[in-house]
């Protein structure tokens, strides 16, 4: 089962790396907070399974906030370049 | 026990899965609105089959129950963010490819 | 009534968090509750439908078909994915939700966005934008599957 759990983990990791290369290279502003949205949502799993992989699923309460902050920075990010026209 | 732990490595793996062709949609489709659906892939189906696949491995208890709530919270909010995302680039003024279409018919 | 119930789903929720049974932990509980309560009172003034908690089997039942939904539609944007030449007929559409009272929409606006392929865009007095990746989401959306069974969960028109 740790075997499954680790390969989950670095996986995850692989897609969220992926999701920070779509942040770091697009061509608009929208396309990189569409990633790094991504990249939260990821790391909220992320932090859950390696919760059960190390055995400790208090984990999971850093997970619960991490889900928050990342909605709430998100929907800030977002009303803050609500009216701004994309980078072409 | 050993049935229920073969079923949380299924659905972990697969949800895995679903996450990795999510982030290649990323990198495949033409536009930024066709890879907020690409996008969503990850955000609903990978959340869903991983937590599920973390449900099976907890003994029922007060974890089981904090999973379940991630899960409803990642249900509520992911589509709330790209909503705003989709609704705030078209404010922005980007245009989706059916849109930029028409517009060079007209000129 | 419609306090008691917000006082328990909040008790739930905070011996769901916390898991502790200790007299110093519960009165900081029931401490939180009564601070949620009271703003909770002072945004019922200030709005003007008061927010009512009432999930019932009809939801229930109704998720589970979401969920089934959703296998269904993130299989078919996987294929879309892999395929070797991506194929897409992304189109951009209005749907009216004319006769649904404002928590359904919102519930349907949010549905529709959960399933893969389908995105809504805009929501303004009784019209959605949804934008598709396929043209044929967009025509079962206007079948109005789901948006019956939302419609069934509190009824029609309020």
């Amino acid at each position: 089962m740790i075997g499954v759990l680790a390969t989950v983990c670095i996986a995850i990791l692989v897609v969220m790396g992926l999701a920070l290369a779509r942040a770091c290279y697009a061509d608009t502003v929208y396309d990189r907070i569409l990633g790094v949205n991504m990249f939260g949502t990821k790391t909220v799993l992320f932090i859950a399974a390696v919760g059960f992989l190390m055995g400790r699923p208090d984990f999971l309460d850093i997970a619960i906030v991490y889900a928050l902050i990342n909605f709430i920075g998100m929907i800030a990010v977002l009303r803050f370049f609500e009216y701004i026209a994309p980078i072409e | 026990m050993f049935f229920l732990d073969i079923l949380s490595g299924v659905l972990l793996l697969v949800g895995v899965f679903f996450g990795f062709t999510g982030a290649l949609g990323l990198f495949r489709f033409p536009d930024f609105f066709t890879r907020v659906h690409a996008a969503s892939v990850t955000e609903s189906i990978a959340s869903i089959l991983i937590l599920t696949g973390l449900m099976l491995q907890t003994q029922f208890d007060l974890n089981t129950a904090k999973l379940i709530f991630i899960l409803l919270f990642l249900m509520i909010t992911s589509p709330t963010a790209s909503h705003a995302l989709a609704k705030s680039a078209r404010h922005g003024g980007l245009l989706s490819i059916p849109e930029s279409k028409k517009k060079k018919e007209n000129s | 009534m419609h306090f008691g119930k917000w006082t328990l789903f909040l008790a739930v929720f905070w011996m769901l968090l916390s898991g502790y049974f200790k007299p110093l932990m519960l009165g900081f509980g029931v401490l939180s509750v009564v601070i949620v309560l009271v703003f909770l009172r002072r945004m019922d003034k200030a709005d003007e439908e008061p927010m009512v908690i009432s999930i019932g089997h009809r939801m229930l039942r109704y998720v589970v078909w979401l969920f089934w939904q959703i296998v269904l539609s993130s299989v078919q944007v996987t294929r879309l994915i892999w395929s070797p030449t991506i194929k897409l007929s992304p189109s951009l559409e209005k749907i009216s939700v004319q006769n649904t009272r404002e928590a359904s929409r919102v519930l349907y606006a949010n549905s529709i966005t959960l399933t893969p392929g389908t995105m809504s865009v805009d929501l303004e007095d009784g019209e959605i934008t949804v934008h598709a990746l396929q043209k044929e989401s967009i025509d079962d959306l206007k079948s109005g599957e789901m948006e019956r069974k939302i419609t069934s969960i509190w009824g029609e028109n309020k």
